[in-house]
């Protein structure tokens, strides 16, 4: 056996990994030799540690993008990209946490150790290059996400939410392993580059081998996804979590899973009749956009109609990954293949727009959605959670006069949800709409804008409920940390700055073009 | 130094109230007198600023598009800041301008819960109205476009009356459907109309674009159906394809905003239930962004399929006239006639477009401007009446001219304004649209229908000042109603003048107007199968490049013969540090004859 080589530039694109991994080590130990009761300074801990590690992955930004430990990883502007915003979003929901968990007495240290390997997970799973690797850290970070569901353990909602998680992720995992099991047994190879070669040769030999494989990984990604109509889980998981972790999952392991869809069917693409995916991921992004719409408007509960939305912002993303197998715009049909890359498949005159619109919007939906989680989160109050309406539209009558601050947050958040400009949702909606019509998918870009007016329906309901109808009564004082506001007013600040200044981050997307340097 | 500052006074004119706007945000909530003073200032600056543009501005100059700005923004996507007006735009800026100060003074007593966040909403929403009316930046418009929805729904939705909830989200969605649809269509405009790499979002990139391929489209389409058109370009066979489609998007989203008939139903209910200051700018300014939208974008980027849909258009315009006066001939509720007056003034502006005569359409810019003012003052002092009685049925009124004398008075100066009365700005406007539609192809019978409106407005306004100002006072609680106050003065006589003066002095006006027109036709006209259609140096936009080189800087580099003199013109007209600035690129073509 052979001792790989492995040199310093190998470790690098785990580097952000490994500290928040470290940041979560050092987290459990000092709550076990902790003696006083204060744990705020836990959550700066978090804080601090998403934020070097996310110093590290803009470091690696600018690095050429390059296979590292012998190809089981990648070293992409995606990757990099994707754990800056994992950081970004860990880091918010951290400071969303510390004022949550006070006011339920619920600070304990493995939360946030939770949250961070979490973290840890995603931006591992961003650069996996490998169908094993992928698993693991697929599961590394579902199952810090089961626990931190079930974290809260009062009341049956909680546990039912963490059992219901934990029971489809296992299956959908299951189901996903599976399939790639299926690809090996076709191809014989598990690394995506390896497989993108050798597949066609394989579906010319054992058609159906591929076939069941590609569709078995397909379902194991649309659960992680929450793509209609595998969804079912998403509405009780997110109301039954605690709304910071909502906040991470709808921003981090959406967006983590997202990446790692793309990444493996770019992949399987090549070889396989490119409109197989393209009918696929179209057929997908219908059903969940409009699907996630329309189950959305009615819904009182804001929690509820927060998660059905996030079905229909995948379902947004799902527009783009079909854009990339989009038959239009190549010559004939035909697809030009570029170099060794895992673009192999993708049809590359939109392969650009759809990577920049599809991670701007991901970024867009990370912060916007930490913002209206948050203030939900900041919200609802304890003595409500027996009575069953926390997260009531009631609840938030009357925000504006009673919290202006966390009101106009929540309705920059709604705004830029329902993609009104000058918000980051308008400039993510807008790069992925313009993907799809550069893929010529116009009538489901049409189908897609008319859904999101549907949205924009049950989004201004809330911005109704804040600014025009009078506070309840009952409207207890709010509880108010100064973590809360932090995470509340820089997120929106993000939303608004990103919105009108998308610049920086544009032209980093821009690069993407350079996957796998070449 | 002059020059400097030409190139800059749009950015003043756009952001000046949202600096205004984020002063207030940080004065405290009690201090209504001070925030309502100090966004009246703001208001009264951002007009003063809305002068020295006009004042700058060169109707006679050969440069289409005046005081550009540009910056670079997004370049991946050629999104820039893009800035600048013509003869239309300057005008409706100048109402835009004119008009902020008077709502702030409408609205004094008026509101007086949440006062702050009620300036604030006014502020922002002046400052993306005039983003609107300057931007030379497809996206750019429809991102200002956009914005201005949020502050408008929430000044009828928090400060409007008892329906306002139900109004304000109607009035929402309505107008996002249209415009999403746009944006759509936008986005297909902007991939057809540039080669990948040169691609932008610049009116002037996406006009030009279009422009070989339009007139492909449009002698193909002189053949007759099923000609066989030969080879065309890849622009061109999109243009064939998806333009009619493309254009009904856009058709779609201003009409929806105008509002034409059969969507103006959210107009009455929004109207009814804003508050003064509302009404005033929805009718005084926001509705003209549909007549606007049509006549920038709808028409000159799909030139032919304008001109197929030209009779559809004008019917509807026509039904929109009379379907309004006849509404308002049935209503009991004032600022209910009111709205619906105004579905039937802006039938004329949507007729006087869909001419494609010259005076049709100096008439309709004529009459946006009219509209703005005469329903805008309509509504500024029923809002006066109504604040006092609080009652918006006509039968709540009556015998009003022996109370409120004064009162009286104005209402029927801004009435006969309203009814086109010759000596006042309204007979102007809707005198040219008449003559300009019976001057077009359009047949005989429209222009009759349309002229049953004016007979039909005279009917229902008259009507409307006779129950409330005439006859006896009915009601005892009307004996002790009090005439006009100092402050209402102030905001009430702008108005007359502006009515009078733009009644007996149009020319001035008239002259800013005149070669936006000419431009508007030209670029409409190459669609209707003319022997002589105008040469692509005439309708071309000519816009300042990017200041570096960028993805819309090579989109608009297309040097031409046509481009001397206007360098000169530019010349002369800046100093040397701003051509020092911005190296010659600044073409424009010949001055265009005045008359088709």
């Amino acid at each position: 056996m052979q001792t790989p080589n492995f040199t310093m530039g190998d470790f690098m694109p785990v580097l952000p990994a490994a500290i928040l991994a470290v940041g979560a080590m050092v987290l459990m130990m000092s709550e076990v030799f902790l003696k006083s009761a204060s744990r705020t300074y836990q959550a700066v801990i978090t804080v601090l540690t998403a934020i070097v590690a996310g110093g590290f992955a803009l470091q690696n930004a600018f690095e050429p993008a390059r296979l590292v430990l012998q190809g089981y990883a990648v070293l992409d502007p995606f990757s990099s990209f994707m754990t800056v915003m994992v950081c970004l979003g860990c880091a918010l929901s951290g400071l969303l946490a510390a004022g949550f968990l006070k006011h339920r007495n619920a600070e304990r240290g493995e939360f946030y150790a939770l949250m961070l390997f979490a973290s840890a997970g995603m931006s591992l799973l961003a650069l996996s290059n490998e169908f094993i690797t992928l698993f693991i850290n697929l599961e590394i970070m579902s199952v810090a996400t089961y626990a931190l569901t079930a974290f809260l353990r009062r009341g049956p909602r909680s546990a039912e939410a963490g059992f219901k998680y934990f029971i489809l992720g296992a299956f959908s995992a299951a189901v996903l392993l599976y399939g790639a099991a299926l690809l090996y047994g076709a191809t014989g190879a598990t690394k995506l580059n390896e497989l993108a070669v050798l597949l066609p040769a394989a579906v010319a030999a054992t058609p159906g081998l591929v076939y069941a494989g590609f569709a078995l990984v397909l379902v194991g990604f649309a659960f992680k996804v929450a793509a209609v109509p595998f969804h079912m889980w998403t509405p009780d998981v997110y109301e039954g979590a605690p709304t910071p972790v909502t906040a991470l999952m709808g921003a981090g392991v959406k967006a983590a899973a997202f990446v790692a869809l793309i990444r493996v069917f770019v992949a399987l693409g090549h070889g396989i009749d490119h409109q197989i995916p393209f009918m696929v991921f179209s057929g997908l992004a219908l059903l969940t956009m409009v699907g996630g719409n329309l189950m959305a408007i009615p819904q009182r509960n804001v929690k509820r109609m927060l998660a059905y939305s996030s079905i229909a912002h995948a379902g947004y993303l799902l527009l783009g990954v079909a854009a990339l197998f989009s038959p239009a715009g190549s010559s004939n049909g035909e697809f030009t293949i570029m170099g060794s890359s895992p673009l192999l498949g993708a049809n590359p005159n939109v392969a650009n727009d759809v990577f920049k619109g599809v991670l701007f919007y991901l970024l867009g939906y990370t912060v916007t959605s930490i913002g209206a989680f948050g203030t939900l989160a900041a919200v609802e109050r304890r003595e409500d959670e027996s009575r069953g309406n926390t997260w009531d539209l009631e609840r938030l009558a009357g925000l504006a006069q009673r919290q202006p601050v966390w009101a106009v947050v929540m309705a920059v958040c709604m705004l830029s949800l329902g993609g009104i400009p000058p918000t980051v949702g308008f400039m993510g909606k807008l790069l992925i709409f313009s993907a799809a019509v550069n893929g010529g998918m116009l009538g489901l870009a049409i189908i897609g804008v008319i859904s999101s007016v549907a949205g924009a329906y049950y989004y201004l309901r809330v911005v109704v409920y804040m600014f025009m109808r009078p506070a309840p009564a009952d409207a207890g004082l709010p509880v108010r940390h100064w973590t809360t506001e932090l995470a509340l007013i820089s997120s929106a600040v993000a939303v608004v700055v990103f919105g009108i200044l998308p610049g920086p981050v544009a032209t980093w997307l821009s690069r993407l073009g350079m996957l796998f340097g070449n | 130094m002059i020059s400097t500052f030409d190139s800059r006074i749009l950015n003043v004119v756009i952001f000046l109230p949202l600096v205004f706007g984020l002063l207030i945000a940080f004065m405290p909530k009690g201090e209504k007198s001070q925030i309502r003073g100090l966004t009246f200032i703001g208001m009264l600056l951002s007009m003063g600023t809305t002068i020295w543009a006009w004042m700058r501005f060169d109707p006679k100059s050969l440069v289409e598009f005046q005081l550009e700005y540009r910056l670079k923004w997004i370049d991946e996507i050629g999104l820039s800041y893009h800035v600048g007006v013509d003869g239309l735009a300057m005008t409706l800026v100048l109402l835009t301008g004119i008009l902020a100060p008077l709502v702030v003074l409408a609205s004094w007593t008026y509101i007086d819960e949440r006062v702050k966040e009620f300036h604030i909403a006014l502020l922002v929403l002046q400052t993306a109205m005039l983003g609107a009316l300057c931007s030379m930046d497809t996206l750019l418009f429809y991102i200002f476009f956009e914005a201005m929805l949020i502050p408008m729904y929430l000044l009828i939705g928090v400060w409007g009356a008892e329906e306002r909830q139900m109004a304000a989200m109607k009035f929402f969605l309505y107008t996002l459907v249209g415009s999403l649809l746009m944006l759509v269509a936008l986005l297909s405009v902007y991939f057809i109309a540039n080669p990948a790499g040169a691609r932008s979002f610049d009116y002037a990139s996406i006009y030009n674009g279009l422009m070989a391929g339009n007139r492909e489209v449009a002698l193909c389409l002189a053949k007759g159906a099923g000609a066989d058109c030969g080879a065309m370009s890849a622009t061109a066979m999109a243009i064939m394809k998806y333009g009619p489609w493309m254009f009904a998007a856009f058709a779609l989203a201003f009409a929806i905003k105008v509002p034409m008939w059969p969507v103006h139903t959210w107009l009455p209910d929004a109207h009814v239930q804003a508050p003064v200051a509302g009404s005033m700018v929805l009718a005084g300014v926001m509705l003209k962004m549909g007549t606007y939208g049509f006549w920038r974008f709808a028409i000159p980027l799909f030139p032919n399929a304008a001109r197929g849909h030209q009779k559809f258009f004008a019917i509807l315009a026509v039904i929109g006239i009379v379907y309004g006066a006849l509404m308002c001939l049935a209503q009991k509720d004032i600022k209910k006639l009111i709205a619906y007056s105004s579905v039937s003034h802006l039938g004329y502006c949507m007729l006087g477009i869909m001419a494609f005569t010259a005076e049709g359409a100096t008439g309709s810019a004529y009459q946006m401007l009219n509209h703005g003012v005469s329903t805008g003052a309509l509504f500024l002092l029923f809002g006066m009446l109504y604040e006092r009685r609080h009652a918006r049925l006509m039968s709540e009124y009556g015998g009003l001219a022996k109370v409120m004398p004064v009162f009286t008075a104005f209402f029927m100066i801004v009435t006969f304004s309203s009814i086109a009365v010759p000596g006042t700005n309204g007979f102007v406007g809707e005198f040219l649209v008449l003559l300009g539609t019976f001057k077009s192809n359009l047949p005989m019978w429209i222009g009759v229908a349309a002229a049953t409106g004016v007979v039909l407005g005279a009917a229902y306004m008259l009507w409307m000042v006779q129950k409330v100002f005439f006859g006896p006072v009915t009601q005892q609680e009307n004996l002790g109603l009090s005439d006009l106050k100092p402050r209402e003065y102030a905001a009430a006589i702008p108005f007359l003048i502006l009515i009078v003066v733009m009644g007996l002095k149009p020319q001035p006006v008239l002259d800013v107007i005149n070669l936006s027109t000419t431009r508007f036709l030209a670029r409409a006209q190459f669609a209707n199968g003319d022997a002589n259609p105008p040469n692509d140096g005439k309708i071309k936009v000519w816009v300042r490049q990017l200041p570096v080189d960028g993805v819309a800087a090579a989109a608009l580099e297309q040097p031409t013969e046509q481009g001397t003199g206007r360098v000169e013109a530019l010349t002369i007209r800046n100093s040397a540090g701003a051509i020092k600035q911005f190296p010659a690129v600044m073409r424009q073509p010949q001055l265009m004859p005045l008359q088709q």
